[in-house]
């Protein structure tokens, strides 16, 4: 039987004294891909930054567990060492660092090859500053490289897909496939959109909105579907409701 | 020293250990140079004591080095130091002084003249490494002439009790010259004082600071361009405060006396990004790890 990974309850988080997740409930097993779609600002990224401990969002109600540990308090980094990597969306630039530094520091285990060194796209990106002046897409890639060097259970990709062309969505579906989802990492994949659902298929999906996930259904071509066709609004009325 | 071998002229407290004079080169120490050569006399003012002569009369393909030790406790070194570079030579120069233990409450002075002939170029790398307990004032002077080049990076990573670091640069004409000062400060008391002074026509000089205030420091650094001629000139200082305790004073300062010279400036002191720091930690670091890290980069210039 599969075992579960992660598990969130009743998870209620205030950012700037305003209630952005409002009870929400779910939880991913071992090696399961859970995609989670939402219009912005529904609370999608405020989810992941509080599944990683950003002290910016504050935890007013519920529990958040990793294998059956209770992980609620615990620091950032502690997190991390325990497996949880994140993928950020609009990460910050860190002058006077190279990427390779960064990389090479986060490394699990230490002795582990520089990852980007496999992947072209990052080969040129490890010998500049993190971050700075990089376009959207090198950001993504070299999101994907952190993620890929921390060798997590669970990786969370925060809006992975957003701003990528067809061609490099493709390639960075790839890299997730062979780097995170063959090796049995568990994946929660955040999207705007839902292009990236195309290529890695997720066994569940579910749609949050105004910080809860109002829905969860197997098959994702048909919540893309409805969303496509209705907009997000439309979700609260799907047949797939999770009620 | 790991490998005294390689160090053209290397002192410990005051003995001068080792010196190594390559082809093209005249390495003394200074009062021995004093002895020998009189036209040296209105360079060190006055009979010196102790430190290094550097004369380099022809091209050096390789980097010359200096160090100065102190290994026995309340040593009070006295420097004076003279480097000449003849013309059109390209020369590049590595500098340490530092203490081998963290206790000895030693003091360092020293007093240096660098002189680059016409058509030189001059790349000095200088390391200080100090203990809690030290007391350490450089006071360099670069008298740059027509056509030259300074690349100054002064690396100071371990300060001691009180560093009082004054440099100043005299511009010729054509000359360029980039003084990069970065000091990690921590239970230290650092005065800073740089001065470019752009006395030759089309003459260039840029002072860049990046300046650390870890624990119970104290820094203050009064940086001055001074254009007397039509030349070019930029400060670029920052301060980044880790710690509570710690204070940074910036005074830039430019005096422009020719109508004709450009002269700019930019300071700023902040303190670590709360945002580069949560996004380190999520990446798996611990606080200081995160902070050091930062910091690293800070200091890259």
């Amino acid at each position: 039987m599969e075992r579960i990974l992660l598990k969130i309850e009743k998870l209620k988080v205030k950012a700037n004294e305003k209630e952005i997740l409002k009870g929400v409930n779910f939880q991913i097993k071992e090696g399961e891909v859970l995609a989670l779609l939402g219009p912005n600002a529904s609370g999608k990224s405020t989810l992941c930054q509080a599944i990683l401990g950003n002290p910016k969002y504050k935890i007013t109600q519920g529990k958040i567990f990793l294998s059956g540990k209770e992980i609620t308090k615990f620091p950032p980094e502690k997190r991390v060492k325990l497996g949880i990597a994140l993928a950020w969306q609009a990460p910050p630039a860190i002058k006077g660092v190279k990427l390779s530094q960064l990389v090479k520091k986060i490394s699990q285990p230490p002795t582990k090859n520089l990852v980007g060194d496999e992947i072209e796209e990052g080969k040129d990106l490890l010998e500049r500053e993190v971050n700075v002046g990089f376009s959207g897409g090198e950001k993504k890639i070299s999101e994907l490289l952190q993620v890929i060097a921390l060798n997590p259970k669970l990786a969370i990709f925060d809006e992975i897909d957003s701003g990528l062309d067809i061609k490099r969505l493709e390639r960075i579906s790839k890299i997730i496939k062979k780097e995170l989802l063959d090796k049995k990492v568990s994946l929660l994949l955040i999207t705007h959109w839902g292009q990236i659902l195309n290529y890695l298929k997720p066994n569940l999906t579910s749609v949050m909105l105004d910080g809860k996930i109002i829905c969860q259904a197997k098959n994702h071509k048909k919540v893309l579907k409805i969303i496509k066709k209705y907009g997000y609004e439309k979700c609260k009325k799907c047949p797939f409701l999770a009620g | 020293m790991r490998n005294a071998k390689s160090v053209h002229f290397w002192q410990v407290d005051h003995e001068v250990r080792n010196i190594f004079e390559v082809k093209g080169t005249v390495i003394l120490s200074s009062p021995q140079a004093w002895q020998r050569f009189k036209w040296t006399k209105k360079f060190f003012e006055e009979k010196p004591k102790e430190g290094f002569f550097i004369w380099i009369k022809e091209q050096v393909n390789f980097p010359l080095a200096t160090c100065f030790t102190i290994a026995s406790p309340k040593i009070f070194q006295d420097l004076r130091n003279l480097l000449v570079i003849e013309k059109n030579l390209k020369i590049k120069l590595s500098g340490v002084c530092h203490t081998q233990k963290n206790n000895l409450a030693g003091r360092h002075l020293a007093k240096g003249k660098l002189i680059l002939k016409e058509g030189s170029a001059l790349e000095y790398n200088h390391f200080h490494y100090w203990g809690e307990k030290d007391f350490v004032l450089p006071d360099y002077q670069f008298i740059l002439g027509k056509e030259t080049s300074l690349i100054y990076n002064y690396r100071n990573l371990f300060p001691p009790e009180n560093l009082q670091l004054v440099t100043t640069i005299f511009s010729g004409e054509n000359s360029s010259s980039n003084l990069n000062l970065v000091i990690n400060g921590k239970n230290t008391k650092v005065n800073l004082k740089e001065t470019i002074f752009l006395e030759g026509k089309n003459s260039q000089g840029i002072v860049r600071l990046r300046l650390v205030g870890r624990k119970k420091t104290e820094i203050e650094a009064i940086s001055k361009i001074f254009a007397k001629a039509p030349g070019k000139g930029h400060l670029d200082c920052q301060g980044l405060l880790i710690d509570k305790t710690a204070k940074i004073s910036l005074i830039p300062q430019l005096i422009c006396q020719n109508k004709e010279a450009q002269i700019t400036h930019e300071a700023s002191i902040g303190k670590t990004s709360e945002e580069e720091l949560t996004y380190l930690r999520m990446k798996g670091l611990t606080e200081k790890e995160a902070i050091d890290l930062i910091v690293s980069g800070f200091l890259k210039i």
